[in-house]
Protein backbone atom coordinates (compact mmCIF):
# COMPACT_ATOMS: atom_id res chain seq x y z
CA UNK A 1 0.00 0.00 0.00
CA UNK A 2 2.90 2.43 0.62
CA UNK A 3 4.13 1.48 -2.52
CA UNK A 4 1.54 2.02 -4.34
CA UNK A 5 0.91 5.30 -2.52
CA UNK A 6 5.06 6.03 -3.54
CA UNK A 7 4.39 5.18 -6.89
CA UNK A 8 0.97 7.52 -7.59
CA UNK A 9 3.38 10.21 -6.21
CA UNK A 10 0.96 10.63 -2.99
CA UNK A 11 3.05 11.25 0.34
CA UNK A 12 1.49 9.73 3.47
CA UNK A 13 1.39 12.26 5.44
CA UNK A 14 1.34 12.40 9.84
CA UNK A 15 -2.63 12.39 9.86
CA UNK A 16 -2.98 9.59 7.75
CA UNK A 17 -0.88 7.56 10.11
CA UNK A 18 -2.84 8.58 13.04
CA UNK A 19 -5.77 7.94 11.28
CA UNK A 20 -3.97 4.24 10.77
CA UNK A 21 -2.70 4.23 14.17
CA UNK A 22 -6.04 5.03 16.03
CA UNK A 23 -8.09 1.86 13.76
CA UNK A 24 -5.01 -0.41 15.29
CA UNK A 25 -5.58 0.83 18.94
CA UNK A 26 -8.72 0.10 18.75
CA UNK A 27 -8.50 -3.26 17.08
CA UNK A 28 -5.88 -4.18 19.48
CA UNK A 29 -7.84 -2.41 22.53
CA UNK A 30 -11.03 -4.66 21.58
CA UNK A 31 -9.25 -8.01 21.16
CA UNK A 32 -7.03 -8.02 24.04
CA UNK A 33 -9.30 -6.51 26.28
CA UNK A 34 -12.46 -8.85 25.92
CA UNK A 35 -10.36 -11.86 26.76
CA UNK A 36 -10.42 -11.25 30.77
CA UNK A 37 -13.86 -10.86 30.61
CA UNK A 38 -14.76 -13.61 28.27
CA UNK A 39 -13.05 -16.16 30.15
CA UNK A 40 -14.37 -15.17 33.28
CA UNK A 41 -17.65 -15.38 32.03
CA UNK A 42 -17.40 -18.50 30.99
CA UNK A 43 -15.80 -19.64 34.50
CA UNK A 44 -19.09 -18.53 36.15
CA UNK A 45 -21.52 -20.10 34.05
CA UNK A 46 -19.48 -23.58 33.83
CA UNK A 47 -19.55 -23.33 38.48
CA UNK A 48 -23.45 -22.06 38.17
CA UNK A 49 -24.19 -25.20 35.74
CA UNK A 50 -22.46 -26.90 38.23
CA UNK A 51 -24.71 -26.01 40.95
CA UNK A 52 -27.36 -26.84 39.27
CA UNK A 53 -26.09 -30.03 37.89
CA UNK A 54 -25.48 -30.92 42.11
CA UNK A 55 -28.89 -29.04 43.15
CA UNK A 56 -31.73 -29.01 40.05
CA UNK A 57 -33.89 -27.26 43.10
CA UNK A 58 -31.28 -24.12 43.43
CA UNK A 59 -31.49 -23.38 40.01
CA UNK A 60 -33.44 -19.83 40.34
CA UNK A 61 -30.67 -18.65 43.43
CA UNK A 62 -28.33 -19.74 41.15
CA UNK A 63 -29.03 -18.48 37.96
CA UNK A 64 -29.78 -15.24 39.55
CA UNK A 65 -26.05 -14.82 41.22
CA UNK A 66 -24.65 -16.40 37.83
CA UNK A 67 -26.52 -13.31 35.96
CA UNK A 68 -25.35 -10.71 38.68
CA UNK A 69 -21.76 -12.48 38.67
CA UNK A 70 -21.23 -12.00 35.15
CA UNK A 71 -22.52 -8.66 34.85
CA UNK A 72 -20.23 -7.49 36.91
CA UNK A 73 -17.48 -9.50 35.48
CA UNK A 74 -17.96 -7.57 32.14
CA UNK A 75 -17.40 -4.83 33.00
CA UNK A 76 -13.44 -4.67 32.30
CA UNK A 77 -14.55 -5.73 29.15
CA UNK A 78 -16.76 -2.61 28.53
CA UNK A 79 -14.46 -0.28 29.90
CA UNK A 80 -12.21 -1.63 27.00
CA UNK A 81 -15.22 -0.97 24.80
CA UNK A 82 -15.60 2.77 25.67
CA UNK A 83 -11.88 3.37 25.28
CA UNK A 84 -12.25 1.36 21.88
CA UNK A 85 -14.81 3.70 21.17
CA UNK A 86 -13.22 6.77 22.71
CA UNK A 87 -10.71 5.86 20.33
CA UNK A 88 -12.62 5.38 17.16
CA UNK A 89 -15.05 8.65 17.76
CA UNK A 90 -13.55 11.03 19.76
CA UNK A 91 -9.81 11.02 19.62
CA UNK B 1 -32.95 4.73 1.76
CA UNK B 2 -29.84 3.73 0.86
CA UNK B 3 -28.45 7.33 0.85
CA UNK B 4 -30.73 8.14 4.03
CA UNK B 5 -28.84 4.59 5.90
CA UNK B 6 -25.36 6.54 5.13
CA UNK B 7 -26.38 9.36 6.34
CA UNK B 8 -27.08 7.76 9.57
CA UNK B 9 -23.67 6.36 9.96
CA UNK B 10 -21.63 9.83 9.16
CA UNK B 11 -24.11 11.27 12.03
CA UNK B 12 -23.68 8.44 14.49
CA UNK B 13 -22.85 9.13 18.12
CA UNK B 14 -23.51 12.82 17.01
CA UNK B 15 -25.59 15.01 19.55
CA UNK B 16 -27.79 18.13 19.02
CA UNK B 17 -26.53 20.60 21.69
CA UNK B 18 -28.81 23.14 23.25
CA UNK B 19 -27.42 25.84 24.93
CA UNK B 20 -29.01 28.28 27.31
CA UNK B 21 -27.42 31.86 28.05
CA UNK B 22 -28.70 32.77 31.30
CA UNK B 23 -26.70 35.90 31.60
CA UNK B 24 -23.24 35.04 31.11
CA UNK B 25 -23.58 31.57 33.06
CA UNK B 26 -23.88 29.24 29.81
CA UNK B 27 -26.49 25.59 30.55
CA UNK B 28 -25.67 23.17 27.83
CA UNK B 29 -27.65 20.07 27.67
CA UNK B 30 -28.26 17.44 24.80
CA UNK B 31 -31.94 17.96 23.47
CA UNK B 32 -32.24 14.32 22.00
CA UNK B 33 -31.63 12.85 25.56
CA UNK B 34 -33.68 15.35 27.60
CA UNK B 35 -36.95 14.60 25.13
CA UNK B 36 -36.39 10.54 25.47
CA UNK B 37 -36.00 10.65 29.22
CA UNK B 38 -39.52 12.52 29.39
CA UNK B 39 -40.89 10.77 26.61
CA UNK B 40 -40.14 7.38 29.29
CA UNK B 41 -41.11 9.46 32.46
CA UNK B 42 -44.69 10.21 30.23
CA UNK B 43 -45.31 6.52 28.85
CA UNK B 44 -44.76 5.23 32.92
CA UNK B 45 -47.21 7.66 34.50
CA UNK B 46 -49.68 7.27 31.50
CA UNK B 47 -49.17 3.28 32.26
CA UNK B 48 -49.63 4.36 35.99
CA UNK B 49 -52.89 5.50 35.13
CA UNK B 50 -54.78 3.56 32.68
CA UNK B 51 -53.36 0.53 34.94
CA UNK B 52 -54.69 2.55 38.17
CA UNK B 53 -58.21 2.88 36.02
CA UNK B 54 -58.65 -1.08 35.57
CA UNK B 55 -58.18 -2.34 38.60
CA UNK B 56 -61.01 -0.57 40.11
CA UNK B 57 -62.96 -3.26 41.58
CA UNK B 58 -64.26 -4.69 44.62
CA UNK B 59 -61.89 -6.65 46.68
CA UNK B 60 -64.15 -9.63 46.94
CA UNK B 61 -64.50 -9.91 43.21
CA UNK B 62 -62.15 -12.04 41.54
CA UNK B 63 -58.94 -10.27 39.96
CA UNK B 64 -59.46 -8.99 36.63
CA UNK B 65 -56.81 -8.84 33.97
CA UNK B 66 -55.23 -5.75 34.59
CA UNK B 67 -54.38 -7.16 38.33
CA UNK B 68 -53.50 -10.59 37.34
CA UNK B 69 -51.14 -8.80 35.05
CA UNK B 70 -50.18 -6.05 37.69
CA UNK B 71 -49.27 -8.87 40.42
CA UNK B 72 -46.76 -10.92 37.79
CA UNK B 73 -44.95 -7.68 37.65
CA UNK B 74 -44.97 -6.57 41.44
CA UNK B 75 -44.18 -10.56 42.28
CA UNK B 76 -41.28 -10.21 40.05
CA UNK B 77 -39.89 -7.19 41.36
CA UNK B 78 -40.44 -8.58 44.62
CA UNK B 79 -39.52 -12.22 44.25
CA UNK B 80 -36.60 -11.64 42.24
CA UNK B 81 -34.86 -8.14 43.58
CA UNK B 82 -36.17 -6.87 46.72
CA UNK B 83 -36.12 -10.26 48.44
CA UNK B 84 -32.09 -10.21 48.22
CA UNK B 85 -32.41 -6.93 50.82
CA UNK B 86 -30.67 -8.15 54.27
CA UNK B 87 -34.17 -7.24 56.10
CA UNK B 88 -37.52 -7.25 55.63
CA UNK B 89 -38.27 -3.62 56.39
CA UNK B 90 -35.39 -2.40 54.37
CA UNK B 91 -37.33 -4.65 51.57
CA UNK B 92 -40.42 -3.35 52.45
CA UNK B 93 -38.93 0.73 52.36
CA UNK B 94 -37.07 0.51 49.45
CA UNK B 95 -39.44 -1.57 47.14
CA UNK B 96 -40.82 1.61 45.02
CA UNK B 97 -37.24 3.12 44.33
CA UNK B 98 -35.65 -0.24 43.17
CA UNK B 99 -39.06 -0.88 41.57
CA UNK B 100 -39.13 2.59 40.08
CA UNK B 101 -35.66 2.27 38.59
CA UNK B 102 -35.84 -1.37 37.31
CA UNK B 103 -39.42 0.24 35.23
CA UNK B 104 -37.31 3.47 33.90
CA UNK B 105 -34.35 1.70 32.52
CA UNK B 106 -36.12 -1.20 30.81
CA UNK B 107 -38.35 1.38 29.53
CA UNK B 108 -35.55 3.87 28.76
CA UNK B 109 -33.51 0.53 26.70
CA UNK B 110 -36.45 -0.75 24.96
CA UNK B 111 -37.05 2.84 23.51
CA UNK B 112 -33.92 2.44 21.49
CA UNK B 113 -35.70 -0.24 19.46
CA UNK B 114 -38.35 1.95 17.88
CA UNK B 115 -37.27 3.65 14.92
CA UNK B 116 -36.32 7.71 14.93
CA UNK B 117 -36.08 7.37 18.73
CA UNK B 118 -33.11 6.80 20.60
CA UNK B 119 -32.68 5.36 24.42
CA UNK B 120 -32.00 7.43 26.96
CA UNK B 121 -29.57 5.70 28.71
CA UNK B 122 -26.65 5.64 25.67
CA UNK B 123 -25.80 9.26 27.38
CA UNK B 124 -23.46 8.76 30.10
CA UNK B 125 -26.05 11.69 31.76
CA UNK B 126 -28.37 9.79 32.35
CA UNK B 127 -26.93 6.16 33.80
CA UNK B 128 -24.39 8.66 36.02
CA UNK B 129 -27.17 10.43 37.21
CA UNK B 130 -29.00 7.13 38.27
CA UNK B 131 -25.97 5.63 39.70
CA UNK B 132 -25.65 9.10 41.83
CA UNK B 133 -28.71 8.63 43.09
CA UNK B 134 -28.06 4.93 43.94
CA UNK B 135 -25.15 6.42 45.72
CA UNK B 136 -26.57 9.17 47.70
CA UNK B 137 -29.15 6.61 48.68
CA UNK B 138 -26.86 4.08 49.83
CA UNK B 139 -24.59 6.62 51.67
CA UNK B 140 -27.57 8.05 53.34
CA UNK B 141 -28.92 4.94 55.09
CA UNK B 142 -25.13 4.26 56.09
CA UNK B 143 -25.18 7.10 57.90
CA UNK B 144 -28.79 6.23 59.71
CA UNK B 145 -27.98 2.27 59.72
CA UNK B 146 -24.45 3.10 61.85
CA UNK B 147 -24.62 6.09 62.61
CA UNK B 148 -22.30 8.68 62.03
CA UNK B 149 -19.39 7.47 63.78
CA UNK B 150 -19.70 4.11 62.82
CA UNK B 151 -19.93 5.11 59.13
CA UNK B 152 -16.88 7.31 59.06
CA UNK B 153 -15.10 4.31 61.19
CA UNK B 154 -15.99 1.88 58.09
CA UNK B 155 -13.62 3.98 56.29
CA UNK B 156 -10.66 3.26 58.44
CA UNK B 157 -11.24 -0.33 58.72
CA UNK B 158 -9.51 -3.04 59.05
CA UNK B 159 -6.55 -0.60 59.11
CA UNK B 160 -6.22 3.39 58.67
CA UNK B 161 -3.89 2.95 55.97
CA UNK B 162 -6.22 1.28 53.91
CA UNK B 163 -8.23 4.96 53.84
CA UNK B 164 -7.66 5.93 50.28
CA UNK B 165 -8.16 2.34 49.01
CA UNK B 166 -11.53 2.74 50.89
CA UNK B 167 -12.80 5.86 49.45
CA UNK B 168 -11.57 4.50 45.75
CA UNK B 169 -13.57 1.52 46.11
CA UNK B 170 -16.86 3.61 47.35
CA UNK B 171 -16.16 5.97 44.40
CA UNK B 172 -15.46 3.50 42.05
CA UNK B 173 -19.02 1.66 42.12
CA UNK B 174 -21.29 4.58 41.11
CA UNK B 175 -18.52 5.21 38.04
CA UNK B 176 -18.69 1.02 36.99
CA UNK B 177 -22.53 1.25 37.43
CA UNK B 178 -23.21 3.93 35.20
CA UNK B 179 -20.94 2.95 32.66
CA UNK B 180 -21.69 -0.78 32.61
CA UNK B 181 -25.23 0.60 31.11
CA UNK B 182 -23.97 3.21 29.05
CA UNK B 183 -21.46 0.97 27.45
CA UNK B 184 -24.00 -1.62 27.07
CA UNK B 185 -26.89 -0.10 25.04
CA UNK B 186 -24.25 2.97 23.30
CA UNK B 187 -22.53 -0.76 21.97
CA UNK B 188 -25.52 -2.14 20.98
CA UNK B 189 -26.92 1.00 19.26
CA UNK B 190 -23.68 1.13 17.43
CA UNK B 191 -24.00 -2.17 16.09
CA UNK B 192 -27.13 -2.24 14.94
CA UNK B 193 -26.88 1.07 12.81
CA UNK B 194 -22.76 -0.35 11.26
CA UNK B 195 -24.67 -3.76 10.45
CA UNK B 196 -28.11 -1.95 9.22
CA UNK B 197 -25.75 0.55 7.01
CA UNK B 198 -23.05 -1.44 5.97
CA UNK B 199 -23.71 -5.65 5.15
CA UNK B 200 -27.63 -6.18 5.57
CA UNK B 201 -30.10 -3.39 5.16
CA UNK B 202 -33.09 -5.70 4.85
CA UNK B 203 -33.64 -8.72 6.88
CA UNK B 204 -30.81 -8.62 9.78
CA UNK B 205 -31.53 -5.68 11.78
CA UNK B 206 -34.68 -6.50 13.12
CA UNK B 207 -32.53 -9.78 14.39
CA UNK B 208 -30.19 -7.97 15.94
CA UNK B 209 -32.48 -5.27 17.75
CA UNK B 210 -34.45 -8.14 19.18
CA UNK B 211 -31.19 -9.69 20.53
CA UNK B 212 -29.61 -6.30 21.24
CA UNK B 213 -32.64 -3.66 22.33
CA UNK B 214 -35.20 -6.24 23.96
CA UNK B 215 -33.55 -9.34 25.22
CA UNK B 216 -30.22 -7.21 26.27
CA UNK B 217 -31.92 -4.08 27.38
CA UNK B 218 -34.31 -6.51 29.54
CA UNK B 219 -31.19 -8.30 30.97
CA UNK B 220 -29.57 -4.74 32.01
CA UNK B 221 -32.18 -3.42 33.23
CA UNK B 222 -32.06 -6.66 35.80
CA UNK B 223 -28.82 -6.23 36.43
CA UNK B 224 -29.09 -2.54 37.29
CA UNK B 225 -31.45 -2.72 39.56
CA UNK B 226 -29.91 -5.80 40.86
CA UNK B 227 -26.80 -4.01 41.54
CA UNK B 228 -28.54 -1.32 43.46
CA UNK B 229 -29.73 -3.56 46.00
CA UNK B 230 -26.09 -5.39 45.92
CA UNK B 231 -25.08 -1.74 46.49
CA UNK B 232 -27.35 -0.56 49.00
CA UNK B 233 -27.44 -3.96 51.52
CA UNK B 234 -23.36 -3.73 51.42
CA UNK B 235 -23.64 -0.27 52.74
CA UNK B 236 -26.06 -0.72 55.30
CA UNK B 237 -24.82 -4.42 56.33
CA UNK B 238 -20.62 -4.19 56.58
Amino acid sequence: MLQEAQNAGVAITGADLIVAAKYLAAGFCMAIGSIGSAIGEGMVAAHALDGMARQPEMQGALMRTMVLGQAITESTGIYSLLVAIVLLFVV
Amino acid sequence: MFEQLAGLLTHLGEKRIAVLNLSGFEIRFDVMTILMSWLVMALLVLLAVFLRRGLRQRVEEKPNRVQAGLDILVDLIKGQLTSNFASERLAVSMFPFIATLFLFVLLSNWLGVVPYMMSPTQDLNVTMGLALMVFVVSQVLAVKAKGARGYLRSYIEPVPFLLPLNIIGEISKPMSHAFRLFGNILAGSILVTVVMVKFAPIVFPPILQVVFGLFFGAIQAFVFAILAVAYINVAVES
